[in-house]
């Protein structure tokens, strides 16, 4: 699975992320309290606005610390019970019509049915849930100060930061009550889409092999075609039946009877709907071909850069430093053939190789070897040929036997702390094998791919509770579809925020937003220099100040396909626990100003008090 | 605004409505199918227009429920929509992520599956640029016939589109006959059920099933008149017959000869002599037909012959005083007096300009006879340029398409002596393959005597570059055994013309 940023551990990751986090929101803080005091300061002067500011201060400490649940709930109540009248569930309709006709634009003849049909549902219900939290939460106070209905609430003895949360959490019941009915949905709609099955008769196979004579022989046949795809079948001479990887996929097969004559049935497929767990290294580091310590490998002219080549025949490797591979997470009982590596490395060829045998040309050969963390130099463990574009699943034995003979434990010798060294050579000279560090991981187990399915709808609610928080924010203070137009502008800037953050940090090919313009008018391409002059630097000029906008923009913005983990889901990798932490935690960081800001504003407005 | 205004204003708009409907009735009237009661109606205005331009869905091709509801469900924003999974297929691939770009490539073309150019691009893209990405070779074929399927697909879309069928005959022909590959495609496309349902196992070959395609196209072309845009009919005319050619000569490199393969080359010989037989736009607008030259440069000669007559001896005179006025550069006077049979590639073409220059056309002729025969030479000389004309643009076309020499190939490929050969040094080929290096030389040297034949029977052979560097191939093939025996090439090597020609041509 391609994973373009690094995931780093959990605490790692929060010690950073939280004092960055504490310092954005001092600054943002400490802007509005200097903004307050200023204006304030214009009508009545300083001392009184630092009273007012002081005031208001010690009143959020205060409306916030006093918040009561139970006045909250019975917010939250209203918001639920104003959804339901706004007739939600006409979201269902639409999401079920979807998947009824969903089947007519899914392919399951593709290679990997699974993914299309999981990006579907999960694609999906994320644009509808993220709609309907949109409309919800933007609407819903406009439309009561408008309608005066807010009058009969306020009069009663409640907080303003009681009402914000309540319609947060209210919408967000609603929301989570209809995810999971759609996640409900979205899991037989997959299952069921992706079953099939397919029969074998006797008559369709074939001797391929005289085990002795009057023995049974091994026969071989292909499978009905079912979805765009057969399976070989394989039956051996005591009767067992072996069925081919195909399409991703296997089935279980039972023998019968049918008028007289034995018939193979399938049952449904087998190892579509996974969620692998996998340990990726902490660090993928490159020997260039005269073996000294390099960077990265060669770019062999590809535009997308993620991977990084070796060369072959040469002292160029790749190293994977792994991290707890211990005896506890792989133990003997459960990994009895050795320590499961899943590869997907990229073949390079140079030259087509060896053409002339019909059935096949061979492929590229790779060494594959262990560290030894006393001599620093790679023990190697068995040769590989590369399959690319596919997961090829290596096994590194628990005991190793160096060149020299003698053997060593693979968890005691070669990873006492539990850093183990993964060396990848291509033997072939002239051919190149193309790496990245998620391309080369241990299988540590598999998890319930429904349990993983819930993971991934889990990161769709963490995006619904973001935008019901932005949308009840700017529902305090903007009318009704201003408040529309800003969450929904806050949301796909969200989505492009990276872009933002690139743009923004003059790291996007063709100049910032005035220079792209002026380029698209002049019909100029991105490659080319503008010509030095006035005009030349009055453009640049504009666009720094807009790119620096920009840049605090998107810090500011929540990077909404962050918290999205269809693309794990769909390609069979278990949500790790680390990551939906990191993107929970992410979340609420955002929460928690957004949810403080709509109290202030709401406090502000003349209704609220 | 008075009550009275306002009714005016509904009932103009209620006016304008009945007229605009009644209009658009009339203009869009459907076509309808005669019945014993009524007669075929052709339809209303837009309903003609349809028809002429062939733009009905059901005109165009097959009708695609999913195509039909995904266009709807856009509401006019199909193009929008196209463009944006456009972009993502090219972030796709540029990511090499295959199955969602096969996923976003469906959704363009049920998007817009009349729009030929996407079948042809994305075909191209399956079957050449996404198969190379692959490391094994059953992947590689596997996305070939991605590519081929999917232009399959395109053609049931489009019905009367020739050149998604000139396409799929190109990718079959092409990409899975001359890939390097060449060997592995052809055997996996043999043993290809899936791809080939039930047709029998001797058509299952790429160039047979390619011909089928270019066939189909012509027959588009021809049948409903429908331009093969891009392409002239001089090149996509030949398609079929040089997929027999090739299939002739892909068996042969399997190793089937005999009588296959003589029917193959004989098959391939009719198709060549069909293909000179239609007519073609040739150079300068005339119109020719391949196989017309010798016919056409014989009527000019006797033409000419005819007009000498008139005034004999004048064209002689006419090409001395040329002589006596001809400025020539001392490389094209050498070369002009070198005796041709002396003359190397360079002096050749020099001598052929002097040549052109010394050359008396009919009407230079024509243009000094005086008298009553004056006007007979004129005709003449008028009659003779037509010929000469077409000749010339024949002579053209035959270069391109190396007319001359695929139809001397496939005469000789059927001569006992030319499939002993080939049979002799593919056999020698298999020795060495197997390291039986005596077996591999003496089978190589009788395969080389056979040559010896060939050429003496049929010595413009040695003339053609194609024929020349493939002899010189086996050649090379056959010095490889001598040398790994510590040998060198015979003195009197059987083919020593064949070195002395071609050896070190570039």
């Amino acid at each position: 699975m391609v994973i373009e940023y690094a995931i780093v551990p959990f605490l790692e990751w929060l010690s950073t992320s939280f004092v960055y986090w504490l310092m954005i929101l001092g600054g943002v803080v400490a802007a509005a309290l200097i903004g307050s005091w200023l204006v304030v300061t214009l009508r009545h002067g300083p001392v009184v606005a630092f009273r007012c500011v002081g005031r208001v201060l010690s009143d959020t400490v205060v409306d916030l610390a006093l918040i009561a649940p139970r006045r909250v709930l019975a917010m939250a109540w209203l918001a639920v019970k104003e959804s339901i009248r706004r007739r939600v569930v006409v979201v269902f309709a639409v999401f079920l019509v979807l998947l009824l006709f969903a089947g007519w634009f899914l392919d399951p003849a593709s290679s990997e049915p699974a993914r299309l049909y999981l990006s579907f549902v999960l694609t999906a219900t994320s644009y509808l849930v993220l709609l309907l939290a949109l409309f919800l939460s933007a609407l819903s106070l406009p439309a009561d100060i408008k309608n005066k209905t807010l009058h009969t609430v306020v009069t009663k003895p409640v907080r303003p930061s009681e009402i914000v949360l309540g319609r947060i959490l209210g919408f967000t019941a609603v929301g989570t009550v209809l995810l999971g009915i759609m996640a409900l949905m979205s899991y037989v709609f997959v299952v069921r889409g992706l079953s099939h099955t397919h029969q074998v008769a006797d008559a369709d196979l074939r001797a391929v092999e005289q085990i002795d004579d009057g023995e049974p022989a091994i026969r071989q046949g292909h499978s009905s075609r079912v979805h765009k795809h057969r399976h070989e079948v394989t039956v051996d001479a005591s009767g067992g039946v072996r069925v081919e990887l195909e399409h991703g996929h296997w089935h279980d097969v039972s023998a019968g009877q049918s008028a007289g004559e034995t018939v193979y049935q399938f049952g449904p497929p087998r190892g579509r709907l996974v969620a692998r767990v996998p340990v990726y290294a902490r660090q993928l580091r490159f020997k260039d071909p005269t073996g000294e310590d390099a960077e990265e490998g060669v770019n062999v002219g590809d535009e997308w850069g993620y991977r990084s080549f070796i060369r072959g025949g040469s002292l160029a490797a790749a190293i994977w430093t792994f991290e707890d591979i211990t005896t506890d997470r792989f133990p003997k009982s459960s990994f009895p053939d050795g320590l499961p590596l899943e590869m997907t490395l990229e073949v390079f060829r140079t030259y087509k190789g060896q053409t002339d045998d019909p059935k096949t040309i061979p492929g590229i050969l790779g060494s594959l070897s262990v560290g030894d963390p006393k001599t620093g130099k790679p023990i190697e463990v068995r040769l590989f040929t590369a399959k690319d574009f596919a997961t090829d699943v290596q096994y590194i034995p628990r005991q190793v036997e160096t060149p020299d003979g003698r053997k060593l434990d693979l968890f005691k010798d070669l990873a006492p702390d539990g850093r183990l060294e993964v060396w990848i050579r291509c033997i072939q000279p002239m051919q190149y094998f193309g790496m990245a560090r998620a391309d080369v991981y241990f299988r540590a187990r598999n998890a319930q791919f429904w349990v993983n399915l819930a993971k991934g709808y889990f990161g769709i609610w963490l995006q619904m509770v973001l935008v019901i928080g932005i949308g009840a924010m700017y529902s305090t203070f903007l009318s009704g579809p201003i408040a529309l137009l800003a969450t929904m502008g806050t949301l796909l800037g969200g989505f492009f925020s990276r872009f933002m953050g690139d743009l923004g940090a003059g790291a996007v090919m063709g100049g910032g937003p005035i220079e792209s313009l002026y380029r698209l008018v002049t019909q100029k391409n991105l490659i080319q220099d503008l010509e030095p002059g006035l005009k030349t630097t009055v453009i640049e000029m504009i666009d720094h100040v807009l790119e620096y906008g920009l840049w605090v923009t998107s810090s500011l913005l929540p990077e909404f396909d962050r918290f999205s983990f269809s693309e794990h889901v769909a390609k069979g990798f278990d949500v790790s626990g680390n990551l939906a932490a990191q993107c929970a935690l992410r979340s609420l960081a955002f929460l928690i100003p957004v949810f403080v800001a709509g109290y202030l504003f709401l406090k502000t407005r003349e209704v609220a008090r | 605004m008075s009550p009275q205004n306002t009714f005016q204003r509904k009932i103009l708009y209620l006016v304008g409505i009945v007229v605009l409907l009644t209009l658009l009735s009339v203009l869009g009237r459907p076509a309808t199918r005669g019945t014993e009661q009524a007669q075929d109606s052709p339809g209303g205005y837009l309903a003609q227009l349809r028809q002429k331009s062939g733009l009905s869905q059901a005109e165009l091709g097959q009708i695609d429920p999913t195509s039909e509801t995904i266009k709807l469900a856009t509401f006019g924003m199909r193009g929008v929509a196209a463009n944006i999974l456009w972009e993502k297929a090219n972030r796709y691939k540029m990511k090499k992520d295959w199955t969602n770009l096969a996923a976003a490539v469906r959704q363009i073309i049920k998007l817009q599956p009349n729009f030929i150019s996407v079948w042809i691009f994305q075909g191209w893209t399956f079957a050449y640029n996404v198969s190379v990405e692959f490391d094994d070779v059953r992947d590689r074929y596997e996305w070939v016939i991605k590519g081929i399927n999917f232009l399959k697909e395109g053609c049931q879309y489009n019905q009367h589109d020739p050149r998604l069928r000139w396409e799929t005959g190109w990718t079959l022909s092409n990409k899975i006959g001359n890939s390097d590959e060449r060997r592995q495609f052809r055997s996996f496309f043999k043993a290809d059920d899936d791809f080939h349902g039930d047709r029998p196992l001797a058509e299952r070959d790429n160039w047979l099933v390619a011909k089928s395609w270019f066939r189909k196209a012509e027959r588009l072309v021809d049948e409903y008149g429908v331009k093969m845009k891009g392409q002239g009919p001089l090149i996509y005319r030949a398609n079929a017959a040089k997929c027999q050619m090739s299939y002739a000569e892909a068996i042969e490199d399997d190793g089937v000869f005999g009588e296959v393969a003589r029917q193959a080359w004989k098959t391939a010989a009719d198709e060549w002599q069909e293909y000179g037989k239609i007519d073609l736009p040739g150079f300068g607008g005339v119109v020719i037909q391949l196989n017309d030259l010798e016919e056409r440069e014989a009527t000019a000669e006797k033409l000419s012959r005819e007009m000498d007559a008139l005034q004999e001896g004048l064209r002689g005179q006419i090409r001395e005083e040329k002589k006596k006025t001809l400025e020539l550069t001392n490389a094209q006077r050498e070369a002009w007096e070198t005796p041709p049979a002396e003359r190397d590639t360079a002096q050749m073409i020099l001598a052929d300009e002097v040549e052109q220059l010394l050359k008396v056309s009919d009407p230079e002729v024509a243009r000094r006879i005086t008298g009553p025969a004056r006007k007979q030479a004129q005709e003449l000389a008028k009659r003779s340029a037509a010929n000469e004309a077409v000749a010339l643009a024949i002579r053209k076309a035959r270069q391109i398409v190396n007319f001359e020499y695929w139809r001397m190939r496939a005469a000789l490929e059927q001569l006992d002596d030319t499939l002993a050969a080939r049979e002799l040094v593919y056999d020698g080929s298999q020795a060495f393959y197997d390291g039986d290096l005596d077996t591999a030389k003496r089978t190589f040297e009788d395969g080389l005597a056979a040559w010896r034949k060939v050429l003496d029977a049929y010595p413009e052979m040695l003339a053609d570059p194609t024929a020349g560097d493939d002899l010189m191939d086996v050649i090379e093939r056959y010095r490889q055994i001598l040398e790994l025996r510590d040998e060198q090439l015979p003195k009197n090597f059987v083919l020593q013309d064949v070195i002395d020609r071609y050896a070190n041509r570039e």
